[in-house]
């Protein structure tokens, strides 16, 4: 078949040799970034490398994501030029963004400057949040929602571009009159902080206005420097979520005004964004619309105003680095009621969260008694890995569920982890002292015990009984791979 | 035409332009920036008749019979396929959302254009070379899979020779193109048991020859992935015949047993899925029953430690110590 359109210089290659591995940008569970060059193309690029290995069940999702990532083609969505397999992993070759994310940025400038009212000027907020909505409104043309719309996800390129980026989480969604496909998703993923209420209660699954919201949160994010419950731990964040008002600038502040540098119309903005019901939320095309972006500037002015301000590449390259794995990701409930926790905060141009706000509501679950000491100096004292666990017990509406965890062992206590599950409200508090004693000395005996079945306190339903492999009235701790 | 509302253009016009735009595209002539322009802009048109706008519901179902039988008449879907290399990116995405929906379309219990395509599997024959395009393969790869639903059609991938190109384009290089074809592939081969389980057995031999290249290949995820999908084959009942057959041969018995020691974790719990169909076989032949009486002690001693921190997988425990007594039980046949 002969094109004829004109061919674009080379190909991107698909052999490792063509690549010149820079330096670590980014560092997850299961993936690194690196700062690369591909030698045919004389061009600078981001090189995801993926461990298959790690990568335990089918790689069909892995596919799902680069799909997705394969069927954009926007400057405001992460441009992937290809992938390739180098022996056990999967090596993604991105469009190179340098600026960092935006999450690198505001961290960044709320340790140079003092930003007690407000980190980014109105100007700069409308000109990024106005590039993230031409990218949501491609994409959810597209059919896909992104599901995890924050500023750790949104990438700055020297020349001020904005991307956004990270498809970890993004699903397809089916549109048109098709019955045989599912209209809604149903799957739990996010992170809390920014996630919708429809996300979290996932009784009728959601649409693209969870992304929405997620923007509406990213919104606040931009001027106050975090997400509005970013001080509590995930599931206290799906109530208050669910419970509250939705959230507005002032939801985290200390005084009274302090963001009242913050006009009406930002403020109108979030509001719609932050809509509990999704109906009502305008879409992006409806956003762009909006008379805030009537403030927003061109790529220049995000040159001057966040590119130069930002931390330089080396620095988080430095960060990346020394990162702990297992220091941010998400907490996600599968169909089957599971929750899960991964750490894949990774993404194409690095995100060097150490000390990092959006991530510490979660950290805590995960690691109580180490959620005080969030400065990467003090994490290097932690040179055993920690403990993966699985408590697996039934719920209220005794539905089986998988709680996972993690034990920082000299770090973490077995009733600091108890009462943090309790706070959470996954575990009932009469079992508090059940679930600490055991998970002790399932801790202290772990090197020859790998999983302590017992008995609970919280009382049983009427016509239950005690069942130890049931689960019934009984709870199991184990320690995973 | 009041049911258009202020289109002017009915399901025949479209088709019409939209066919001389995609001509003119392939004879590349002067006016090739404009034909992309109305492929793009017909394509689009099309698309929301079926699928509707944010602010437009789908057209009615007479307009959508309409558009589909103008698309037969016309033999369009053939040509854009065949034009799909030249039509622009989001074009490219358009076509495939336009095929698969008029495809889908069902009138009572028929769907006719299902009926279509088995007249011209040429659609289908194009559509599989597309992934040896980089450019267009995702996009036919969307097309095929929605294909490969429909019996009829998957009956006529499966019995070409086209079929057998699979085997290459699961291990291409780049990986999205490699493991989209994959999904096709195992779709084909798993979606209807009993047409799968007959093609499997009349065409054993060349299917398995071709099969043993990708658990021998290069690649990591081709090997991983193929091996999957063969203890998924052997295990499903609709296929008996063709595992009994392929637990007879030891040499598949030996690339088990190897592919247990693989470096990879991955692989060899694979393997292990493969490798239990033989032992639990109860009429081993005898040249499979000599290897493992010949490594009896070695694969006892192996199996105990073999992914002991599975602790939580109880299928898995179960059928490890199965095996264990298996082997540890195994005598040789009385009189040999």
């Amino acid at each position: 078949m002969a094109t004829s359109s004109s061919q674009p210089s080379l190909p991107w290659p698909n052999t490792k040799d063509d690549y010149e591995l820079g330096k670590v940008i980014g560092v997850g569970a299961t993936a690194t970034v690196h700062g690369a060059f591909c030698k045919p193309r004389n061009e600078k690029c981001a090189i995801k490398r993926i461990n298959l290995e790690k990568w335990n069940t089918s790689m069909d999702e892995l596919l799902k994501e680069i799909q997705a990532m394969s069927s954009c083609n926007h400057e405001n969505v992460v441009t992937y030029y290809t992938s390739f397999v180098v022996r056990e992993e999967l090596w993604l070759v991105l469009k190179l963004l340098e600026g960092g994310s935006l999450l690198d940025i505001i961290k960044h400038k709320m340790r140079s400057t003092n930003c007690k009212h407000g980190v980014f000027d109105e100007a700069t907020i409308a000109t990024v949040l106005r590039e993230v909505l031409k990218g949501l409104e491609y994409f959810h043309s597209n059919g896909q929602i992104h599901r995890d719309i924050k500023a750790g996800n949104i990438l700055l390129g020297e020349d001020g571009t904005v991307q956004i980026a990270d498809f970890g989480v993004s699903a397809w969604l089916a549109t048109g009159r098709d019955i045989s496909r599912e209209k809604v998703r149903h799957t739990f993923v996010g992170t809390p902080c920014w996630m919708a209420p429809e996300v979290m209660e996932q009784d009728h699954g959601y649409d693209f206005k969870a992304d929405i919201w997620s923007f509406g949160i990213t919104a606040i994010e931009m001027a106050t420097g975090t997400a509005p419950y970013h001080k509590y731990p995930p599931m206290k964040v799906l109530m208050l979520t669910l419970q509250n008002d939705p959230p507005n600038l002032d939801t985290g502040a200390e005084e009274k005004d302090q963001y009242k540098a913050y006009g009406k119309t930002f403020r109108k903005l979030i509001m719609d964004c932050l809509q509990k019901e999704p109906s009502k939320r305008p879409t992006a095309a409806d956003l762009l619309k909006h008379a805030f972006f009537k403030k927003a500037k061109d790529k220049k002015y995000l040159q001057s105003t966040l590119v130069a301000v930002g931390p330089s590449l080396e620095t988080r390259v430095q960060k990346a680095s020394k990162r702990q794995p297992g220091a941010s990701g998400r907490l996600h409930r599968k169909e089957t009621g599971e929750w899960v926790w991964s750490s894949e905060d990774e993404n194409g141009g690095g995100d060097s969260s150490d000390s990092d706000t959006e991530s510490k509501p979660m950290n805590t679950l995960i690691s109580v008694g180490s959620s005080g000491s969030d400065h990467e100096e003090n994490s290097e004292s932690a040179d055993a890995p920690p403990v993966n666990l699985v408590l697996r017990m039934r719920n209220a509406r005794r539905e089986l569920n998988d709680i996972r965890f993690e034990f920082a062992v000299g770090k973490d206590s077995a009733e600091g982890i108890a009462s943090e599950l309790v706070g959470a409200g996954l575990v009932d508090g009469n079992d508090i002292v059940a679930i600490t004693s055991n998970l002790q000395r399932l801790i202290e005996q772990r090197a020859t015990t790998k999983v302590v079945t017992f008995r609970l306190n919280s009382p049983l339903h009427a016509n239950e009984v005690p069942d130890d492999r049931a689960l019934v009235g009984y709870a199991q701790i184990s320690i995973m791979d | 035409m009041p049911l258009f509302g202020k289109s002017q253009k009915g399901p025949a016009d479209v088709v019409k332009a939209l066919k001389e735009a995609v001509n003119s595209l392939e004879k590349g002539d002067k006016k090739a920036e404009k034909a992309q322009e109305d492929v793009s802009k017909n394509l689009v048109l099309i698309k929301n008749m079926l699928y509707g706008t944010s602010d437009a519901e789908p057209q009615a179902d007479i307009i959508v019979a309409q558009l589909a039988q103008e698309l037969y008449n016309s033999n369009l879907l053939l040509l854009l396929i065949q034009n799909l290399n030249r039509i622009d990116f989001e074009g490219k995405k358009d076509v495939a959302q336009v095929f698969n929906n008029i495809l889908r379309r069902q009138i009572g219990t028929r769907s006719p254009t299902v009926e279509y395509i088995c007249t011209k599997p040429e659609i289908l024959f194009t559509l599989m070379t597309g992934y040896e395009h980089q450019e267009i393969a995702l996009n036919c790869g969307t097309m095929l899979r929605e294909c490969a639903r429909y019996e009829a059609l998957a009956k006529i991938m499966l019995y070409s020779e086209d079929f057998y190109n699979f085997f290459r384009y699961v291990e291409v290089s780049t990986f999205d193109i490699a493991s989209d074809a994959f999904s096709t592939f195992k779709e084909l081969l798993t979606r209807h048991k009993i047409l799968c389980a007959d093609f499997l057995e009349t065409n054993y031999d060349k299917v398995f020859s071709h099969y043993q290249r990708l658990l021998n290949s290069e690649n990591y995820v081709t090997r991983r992935q193929s091996l999957k999908l063969l203890g998924e084959l052997l295990l499903d009942r609709h296929n008996f015949t063709v595992m009994t057959r392929y637990i007879s041969n030891p040499d598949n018995l030996k690339l088990m047993m190897n592919m247990l020691k693989e470096r990879s974790r991955n692989i060899q719990f694979e393997a292990f899925h493969v490798f239990k169909v033989f032992v639990a076989n109860p009429n081993k032949p005898k040249p499979i029953l000599d290897i493992l009486l010949r490594n009896q002690e070695k694969l006892v001693e192996f199996l105990i430690k073999f992914h002991t921190d599975r602790a939580e997988d109880e299928q898995f425990n179960d059928e490890k110590a199965y095996l264990i007594r298996q082997i540890k039980e195994l005598k040789p046949i009385p009189g040999h």
